[in-house]
């Protein structure tokens, strides 16, 4: 009898604080829908673990036809073009699967979330975990391609945990808001998609920055995803350089992005709920 | 209806809900688009008005009670249970809930048909409170009662929607939590499955625990609860013995 939980709504809750508590006091819903995604994805697909590869491969093999061979792009140095590539891609993957999926989860979960007191930011962080761990996978085929050059991972890539970490928080809090645009405006989801697209190009992937004049260099470095991929190609594979900016960048953009994300989620939730 | 004046020393609460109102700021057109949004804000022609979904509503749970909400569609019924269920805070006032608490909702939207049928009781109590070891534990006895036992490891997308709501049933309703919620009583399911859920929830309320119910079915609201309240335009009109409630709300409705 005295163990009963007990719901005091006059009780106030911090946000950020209240809601990152509540995450880890869940945690174990947090595992089971990590492991849901990733079992959904892999286990009953017919070709596995290699779907999840295929996309980004896939993705990769076309930009490198169109790139190197169509338009003959070079790198500066003359280094190597396919695990420049690669890694671009794996890290935009990284990225949109994050932000979308946490996304929708609460935008199509409001069958459960508008009935159940189950705080909505686990989904959120459940889709950029799972990503994450995608993205850990999407390092073989990465490796793989360094070999055929003659490369290896850097001594040093365990740093790369620091910039999934990163990620994590990123997109885990972009697609709490993401989420809110879903739930609020029908029309947000082509936009959105416009402005992916947009931000993808704005990210050297399958071009090297210093193609750029300066004026537009400088746009493109403030765009976050350019230092999380610089310091990424540096750590891992030792390809291209990061500098003490990249790292700033990453670190502000993921805190500001983490903890906005959060506090105005717990702002606006409610109010999304109640018209839901 | 006055309120029971006496302290409530022989019964125990489960729900206490005092001067609850939720109050939000709603556009007065419907505007869903961010387009029409951004070019209202731009013309500075975004009305907002505040809009009361739950005005000075007071009300308690004792444990062993079923309260019924009745009202007209859009009266603040499913607002209520978001805000006992606490998916939403109230604006003002407060609320305490008690114990366990189980909310009954559209079977199956916590399902994901991927996973097998033991996947999902597994996330689906998760989801409902409960831990995932707790569940893991489970899994046979859910199985049993909902006759699925043979089914536990295919996905559920090869269920059909009887056996699908039946494990639904099964999951929600394994534990007698303190307060049970119920949106709409539960008529899915073949004759057969009606039946044994009928008897299991009737087994719940019996069982002790509190149960808050909304419902347009006056003849079960009748049946099953000890208390009714209506509510009209987030307004508690009036609250009581059942019968008298719905007359008074069936006698407005045909005004």
């Amino acid at each position: 009898m005295s163990t009963m939980k007990v719901y005091d709504s006059s009780v106030r809750q911090i946000p950020v604080i209240s809601q990152v508590k509540s995450i880890y006091e869940n945690r174990g819903l947090l595992r089971l829908l990590v492991v849901r995604d990733l079992t959904v994805r892999y286990k009953r697909s017919v070709i596995g673990v290699w779907w999840s590869l295929l996309n980004p491969l896939f993705t990769t093999a076309v930009l490198y036809y169109v790139f190197n061979t169509v338009f003959k792009s070079k790198l500066p140095g003359g280094a190597p073009f396919l695990p420049y590539l690669l890694s671009g891609v794996l890290l935009i993957t990284l990225f949109n699967q994050g932000l979308t999926m946490g996304a929708d989860a609460i935008a199509t979960g409001a069958g459960v979330l508008t009935k159940v007191h189950v705080r909505p930011e686990i989904f959120a962080a459940s889709a950029s975990i799972s990503s994450a761990i995608n993205f850990l996978i999407g390092l073989i085929p990465l490796t793989i391609v360094l070999a055929i050059y003659h490369r290896t991972p850097t001594w040093h890539f365990p740093i790369l945990l620091l910039v999934i970490f990163c990620m994590t928080l990123f997109t885990t809090g972009l697609s709490l808001l993401l989420a809110i645009a879903y739930i609020n405006f029908d029309d947000s989801r082509s936009l959105i998609n416009i402005f992916l697209m947009a931000l993808q190009y704005m990210t050297p992937i399958f071009y090297p920055i210093t193609l750029l004049g300066p004026h537009t260099r400088d746009v493109i470095q403030l765009n976050p995803l350019y230092s999380f991929l610089q310091i990424f190609r540096h750590e891992f594979g030792n390809v291209g350089v990061s500098t003490l900016a990249n790292w700033e960048i990453m670190f502000g953009c993921s805190l500001v992005a983490f903890f906005g994300g959060f506090y105005i989620f717990s702002k606006r939730w409610p109010k999304v709920v109640a018209k839901l | 209806m006055a309120k029971s004046g006496g302290q409530a020393v022989t019964q125990e609460l489960i729900v206490e809900a005092t001067d609850i109102s939720l109050a939000y700021r709603r556009t007065r057109h419907r505007v869903s688009s961010l387009k029409q949004t951004a070019i209202d804000t731009i013309n500075r022609r975004m009305a907002y008005e505040e809009f009361f979904a739950l005005k000075s509503v007071s009300f308690n749970i004792a444990r062993g009670e079923t309260v019924s909400i009745i009202g007209r569609n859009g009266a603040g019924k499913s607002t209520l249970l978001k805000v006992i269920a606490r998916v939403l805070p109230p604006t003002t006032g407060r609320v305490i809930v008690r114990g366990h608490v189980a909310p009954m909702i559209e079977l199956g939207a916590g399902f994901n048909p991927e996973l097998t049928g033991a996947e999902n009781i597994v996330l689906y109590g998760t989801l409902l409170g409960r831990t995932p070891k707790e569940m893991k534990s489970r899994i046979e006895t859910i199985a049993d009662w909902a006759g699925l036992t043979e089914h536990l490891d295919i996905p559920i997308r090869a269920y059909s929607s009887g056996m699908t709501a039946r494990l639904a049933f099964a999951t929600a309703t394994d534990l007698t939590p303190d307060l049970l919620l119920i949106d709409e009583v539960l008529s899915v399911g073949d004759a057969d499955f009606r039946e044994k859920s009928a008897a299991r929830t009737v087994e719940m309320m019996n069982s002790g625990c509190a149960v808050l119910l909304v419902s347009h079915d006056m003849d079960a609201v009748e049946r099953m609860s000890t208390r009714a309240i209506y509510l009209e335009n987030g307004i508690q009109k009036l609250s009581g013995e059942p019968k008298s409630v719905i007359e008074a709300y069936l006698s407005d409705v045909h005004h």
